[in-house]
């Protein structure tokens, strides 16, 4: 008994273990507050805006699609393998189970970027496609693993029988074989499914523009903040599945006394077993069709009439790219990116023809020295009169004729801080160093942002190339890293309004949302002075609609919908008329959205250094993180 | 052939609401070779398991040598099994499945590779101490199984229809070949079978069960002879078993005829069931038999001919070495020591033992 | 017979388009510099003070969560292999049942339980208990990696238990062993199969993994994935990031050969 008892108490453990994160996960769907760290009441809202969230409603049936579709086409081949392997002579046989443990064994991160190598290599224009292939590749071996114990089990002679009695070798394959290994193609099936609904790494290394399945969706917004639809989608999903494993698990009664009960209960399983072989496949097979009509639908007109963009991770309105598509009548390709260097490769691959992208400065510096970008006619871009000329001044930091660049938003790096978790006013970079704020500490998790701050505290310019100037940089991060709870990117946001620690290296344009959210924070440009950045929009020279492209760069800057944009992402926008669209006085006139130009004295954008500079600070960026 | 060496007392075990043994009573002598008889889920299987260690009864005794063994762990008795389907261990040798027993006991080394060496001869199969248990036939492996139990010098092997999954030459040669160890090693052997010629082949005695009961405990010759109900009469062998009344001592009615017979104390007038086997029943000419009757079908089975004779409206199996055609009229005659007297089933645990339909 | 074998074409085909010629590509690209010509440097780059570290690092927190799998999942297996067979779907699907909740969600989901003025500190608040500490240490990146990783443990180790029959076990126990005896000499090396395919599917996603370090780690920590998935994503550069992962190759490598030997009939499989 006490045995028993204590494998009960085991078992719960685990389970646990295996459910408390998707317990909390349920918990956060109902949670009004958009931020993760802060429990703001009950409520149902985020369960109706995802219906209406055309984004991740996309993204939801290209998973779902993907997944059915690459499980199916995985198992009819990895299905067909399994026999064909069983009847191979065991040398054929072991080297063939070797080469199916590969997907299975390899690093999904070498499947991935091995995958990546190749469609480049075949100029594959990394798309669903390739997403479609890759998951297709990663699936058969479920399936063939799950396959193969079964068709072990299954006698050869049934099948030998089938065919001494007159079958076909098909027929007597699917009327006597196929029967038997059933459970396993099923499983092998689900497996399949379940596997590709649940794949990142792979799907992240595949994919291409306008294309996103949920993982991707999600990790691209794990630097922003994952929106809460994602929560109440994950668990609608989640109930769904768990609902039918009930149904399909309602097991009768050991014994029952009289034959009438047993009976009714058999009733009972012929009833589940219906709907689960039956009614659960078509409905799942409907709701997915009818989702792939609608998801087509969304898509059908979009001819060739289209701009595909590629933009930072929750870096516009969505409503502005509907409005937009309304009115010019052209298909927004929408992509995102979560830094310039993973945006980098992909233009300069020319893999994909994005028509209009938006690097930051230093990056656009890079492109224009490579030869990546087109000049933009601004006789296209009649409302480039609303931007203001101080950042079309700024902006020949990097693009010195103002030919090749259009400024969509700016904003300094600074000191995020919480009043009740510090003692004296803050205005110095040093805070980063001060021991008594050990652990409480996020530091932003980019080589330049890290150097940048450093080599302004020390007095340097943050495009320094100095050896010895970096080197000390270096070592003076190597000395900060035990003070620091964690390098983050926009995680710094969630982190500050929860209160988990005292200070953060944030953008400003986090500031203002930040404060909205929790009262006790406050941005500082700490006296040494800062970056100053400003990210802007391109065409790349490889762009295939860049009229539609320049249509687009003038829509964004028409006033109102540069203040959508503000109201939206929080970011500073260098579009004077649109700013004095903003309602609320403390925002439209805050020193953190748009700085006095005195503040900025000390200021200075980024420049790209070149291959090898960036390699060196890359290198030593590392030692620091590896410490 | 004297000592009682197992004392089976009042054992009742039941699985969920199913009572498998009811009250179950036995006793195993030394050196006996006892085989529990009975078609599957009759709880044979399960009194096996009781006396290795693997179940527990629900209540009743199991002695052993005088000493109540009730909580004995299997590891802890003086008893082996052989496993139906060998439950050999896979990933050891053929060696090492036999020394494991001898292992555990910390014997020398030396004593366990004597003992692997003359088990492996006394089961015929030297010089396989390297091979694996995979590479074993069926036959090989059951006897392997058994060397494995042997080593261990038990005071009762049991044995659970360990020939079940061999096919029928094997099973034969097996049958002396356990009949040969059994009298080399002069110890006990409980055998469990549904089969019920090997139980007569290879007993001294035969326990008869069905549906948790004992039907009949005796020698092959009275159970096969002389069987105490109708199920016995049916298990064992073929057999016609007949409604009949017992008219006085040594007289009675069936078939609309009166025969001699040499059971008494049944009293008068009682209603009885007759059992006759096939091969007691002589066929002669009509006018020499009791009754008369009419060849139906022939069969040709080597040793005999197997006919059914329809007479007064009961089809009899009769084994003959003389052959008559299908059609032929025939008389009847049973030698009165060839009749079989039992009594009708009367009350419900009477009839809970009786034939399953 | 012959056109059963046939059947295997369209896989074959498959996997040397999507299998052999992918992994050939990160061969080329480890193998040679940017201009194309052959060289050993990408490789080399494996040594260098940080990536070494990051390597040993990352074999260290892979092995210690592989441990804790073995020792979390073999007492699990155990007790769910005891249960009714006709469960074993069911229990599978518990398994599974997890990633239905996208894999980024639950990992992210661990942050939210364990970080300073998270779940599990206020629990521990609320009995008065003294507060852990272990987001962003290694500890929380093991703590992932177990929970992520668990299930493949657990499965393949519960599939050899739940295959070993009965009868084996009490012929044991019939032959004068104690349960100590039967699990160390008949349950435990017959489940070796089980346990060798669970060791590998838990420590090679582990050893390679970026994102549970990135999440819990705070990216303070850098472990070889990590490594990897900066040189084809902030340093771009393909080819130290191929030379990298054939380093890492070698470990997957072993890992087949490590099953091949032990669990030749694939008995060993997760599901």
């Amino acid at each position: 008994m006490i045995k028993n008892g204590l494998k009960r108490f085991y078992l719960i453990l685990i389970f646990i273990l295996l459910y408390a994160p998707i317990v909390t996960l349920m918990v956060l769907s109902f949670n009004s507050s958009k931020s993760r760290s802060k429990w703001g009441g009950f409520t149902g809202k985020w369960y109706v805006a995802l219906f209406q969230n055309q984004d991740i409603m996309n993204a939801l049936y290209t998973t779902l699609i993907i997944a059915l579709v690459s499980a199916l086409v995985a198992t009819i081949i990895g299905t067909a393998a399994a026999i064909g392997i069983q009847a191979m002579k065991p040398k054929f046989r072991t080297f063939m189970m070797g080469v199916t443990n590969i997907p299975m064994l390899n690093a999904d991160i070498v499947t991935g970027i091995s995958l990546m190598l190749l469609f480049i290599a075949f100029r594959f224009s990394l798309g669903f496609m390739t997403i479609l292939l890759a998951h297709i590749t990663f699936n058969i071996p479920y399936v063939i693993l799950s396959v193969m114990p079964k068709l072990k089990q299954t006698s050869k002679h049934t099948y030998e029988a089938a065919m001494d009695l007159g079958a076909s070798p098909v027929y007597a394959f699917f009327k006597v074989v196929f029967p038997d290994i059933m459970p396993g193609v099923f499983s092998g099936f689900l497996l399949a499914f379940t596997m590709s609904l649940d794949d990142f790494v792979i799907t992240h290394f595949t994919k291409g523009p306008g294309v996103d399945t949920l993982s991707t969706k999600i990790y691209s917004e794990v630097r922003k903040g994952i929106k809460p639809e994602m929560y109440a989608l994950s668990t609608i999903m989640f109930v769904t599945v768990l609902i039918l494993l009930i149904l399909v698990n309602v097991t009768p009664e050991k014994k029952a006394s009289s034959s009438g009960q047993k009976q009714e209960i058999k009733k009972k399983h012929r009833i589940s077993r219906f709907i689960f072989r039956k009614v659960v496949p078509t409905a799942i097979v409907i709701v997915i069709i009818a989702g792939g009509f609608f998801y087509g639908s969304q898509n059908s007109d979009a001819g060739n009439n289209q701009v595909i963009v590629y933009n930072w991770g929750e870096y516009i309105d969505p409503e502005v790219l509907t409005m937009f598509e309304e009115e010019t009548g052209i298909d927004v390709v929408y992509e995102e990116f979560e830094t310039n260097e993973i945006m980098y490769p992909k233009i300069q691959s020319g893999a994909i023809a994005y028509d209009v992208v938006c690097p930051s400065d230093y990056m656009v510096q890079r492109m224009i020295e490579n030869d990546l970008l087109a000049e933009i006619d601004f006789n296209n871009i009649p409302n480039l009169k609303y931007i203001d000329s101080t950042y079309m001044e700024q902006s020949r930091q990097f693009d010195p004729e103002n030919k090749y660049s259009v400024p969509y938003l700016f904003g300094t790096v600074g000191i995020l801080y919480n009043k009740t978790m510090v003692d004296e006013p803050i205005d110095s970079w040093s805070v980063l160093w001060d021991p008594k704020y050990k652990d409480s500490i996020l530091m932003q998790d980019s080589v330049r942002d890290a150097f940048g701050v450093t080599l302004k505290y020390l007095g340097y310019s943050l495009n320094s190339t100095d050896l010895d100037e970096l080197n000390e940089a270096k070592n003076l991060l190597i000395k900060q890293k035990p003070l620091v709870q964690a390098y983050v990117v926009d995680q710094v946001r969630d982190k500050m309004i929860g209160n988990e620690a005292a200070i953060g290296v944030i953008y400003s344009g986090e500031a203002l949302y930040t404060k909205q959210e929790n009262p006790n924070l406050e941005y500082v440009i700490p006296k040494e002075g800062s970056n100053l950045w400003i990210d802007s929009w391109v065409i790349p020279k490889n762009a295939k609609h860049k009229e539609n492209a320049e249509k687009f760069i003038d829509y964004l800057c028409r006033p109102e919908i540069a203040k959508m944009n503000f109201d939206y992402i929080t970011y500073s926008i260098p579009n004077s008329e649109g700013r004095k669209l903003i309602e609320e006085d403390w925002m439209r006139e805050s020193k953190v959205a748009f700085p006095d130009p005195e503040d900025l004295a000390n200021c200075e954008t980024f420049k790209f250094l070149g291959d090898d500079n960036d390699a060196v600070y890359n290198q030593l960026w590392r030692e620091v993180k590896s410490k | 052939m004297s000592n009682k060496l197992i004392d089976i007392v009042n054992i009742t075990k039941s699985f969920d609401e199913n009572v498998v043994l009811d009250q179950l009573n036995l006793y195993i002598r030394e050196n006996e070779f006892l085989t529990l008889l009975g078609p599957s889920g009759c709880g044979k299987t399960t009194l096996l398991r009781i006396l290795g260690g693997f179940e527990t009864p629900d209540s009743g005794d199991i002695i052993f040598d005088g000493k109540n063994i009730n909580n004995l762990p299997p590891n802890k008795r003086q008893l082996n099994t052989v496993f139906q389907k060998y439950a050999l261990f896979s990933h050891m040798s053929i060696a090492e499945n036999i020394a494991f027993g001898l292992k555990i006991k910390g014997k020398s080394k030396g004593y366990i590779q004597d003992k692997i060496r003359y088990a492996l001869k006394l089961v015929n199969l030297e010089g396989y101490e390297d091979r694996t248990p995979d590479s074993l036939s069926g036959g090989q492996q059951q006897r392997i199984a058994i060397a494995r139990a042997i080593v261990n010098e038990p005071k009762v092997l049991l044995l659970d229809e360990p020939l079940g999954a061999l096919d029928l030459k094997l099973r034969q040669d097996m049958q002396y070949e356990l009949i040969r160890l059994k009298n080399e090693l002069g110890i006990t052997f409980v055998y469990v079978t549904h089969d019920q010629e090997e139980a007569l082949t290879m007993s001294d005695t035969i326990v008869v069960m069905n549906q948790g009961y004992i039907q009949q405990i005796g020698t092959p010759e009275d159970i096969y002879n002389e069987p105490q109900n109708a199920f016995v009469a049916d298990f064992i062998g073929d057999s016609n078993i007949l409604p009949a009344t017992m008219v006085e001592d040594k007289v009675v009615k069936m078939l609309g005829a009166v025969w001699q017979c040499v059971d008494v104390g049944f009293g008068r007038n009682k209603p009885v069931d007759a059992v006759i086997r096939p091969e007691d029943i002589d066929l002669v000419k009509p006018e020499e038999g009791i009754i008369e009757g009419v060849v139906t079908h022939l069969i040709f089975k080597g040793v005999h001919y197997e006919m059914e004779v329809l007479a007064n409206n009961y089809e009899l199996l009769v084994h003959s070495t003389d052959m008559f055609p299908v059609g032929t009229e025939v008389g009847i005659k049973v030698d009165p020591f060839d009749i079989q007297i039992m009594k009708k089933p009367e009350s419900e645990d009477a009839e809970a033992v009786g034939i399953e339909e | 017979m012959k056109n059963r074998k046939l059947l295997t074409g369209p896989y074959l085909f498959w996997a040397a388009s999507f299998i052999i010629i992918p992994l050939l590509m990160i061969v080329y690209y480890g193998l040679t510099n940017k201009e194309g010509s052959f060289t050993l440097m990408n490789l080399a780059r494996i040594t260098t003070p940080e990536n070494l570290k990051a390597l040993g690092l990352a074999l260290l927190l892979s092995f210690i969560s592989t441990l804790i799998c073995l020792v979390l999942a073999y007492p699990l297996a155990m007790i769910l292999s005891e249960k009714n067979v006709n469960q074993t779907s069911f229990i599978v699907l518990i398994f599974i049942l997890p990633m239905w909740m996208n894999f980024l969600l639950r990992t992210l989901a661990w942050q939210n339980l364990l970080e300073k003025n998270g779940i599990i500190n206020m629990i521990l608040e609320f009995f008065h208990l003294p507060d852990q500490t272990l987001i962003n240490t290694p500890y929380a990146i093991v703590l992932g990696m177990v929970y992520n990783f668990l299930p493949f443990m657990v499965l393949p180790i519960y599939n050899v238990l739940a295959k070993i029959d009965k009868d084996v076990i009490s012929a044991a126990r019939d032959l004068g062993a104690n349960n100590f005896q039967t699990f160390s000499k008949i349950i435990f090396p017959l489940s070796i199969p089980g346990i060798i395919s669970g060791i590998t599917m838990v420590f090679v996603p582990s050893l390679t993994t970026f994102v549970i370090s990135d999440l819990l780690g705070g990216s303070k920590i850098l472990l070889i994935g990590n490594v990897i998935e900066q040189e084809f994503k902030q340093g771009s550069n393909w080819n130290v990031g191929s030379g990298l992962s054939l380093v890492l190759m070698i470990f997957i490598i072993a890992s087949m050969a490590l099953i091949a030997k032990y669990d030749k009939d694939g008995e060993g499989t997760a599901f």
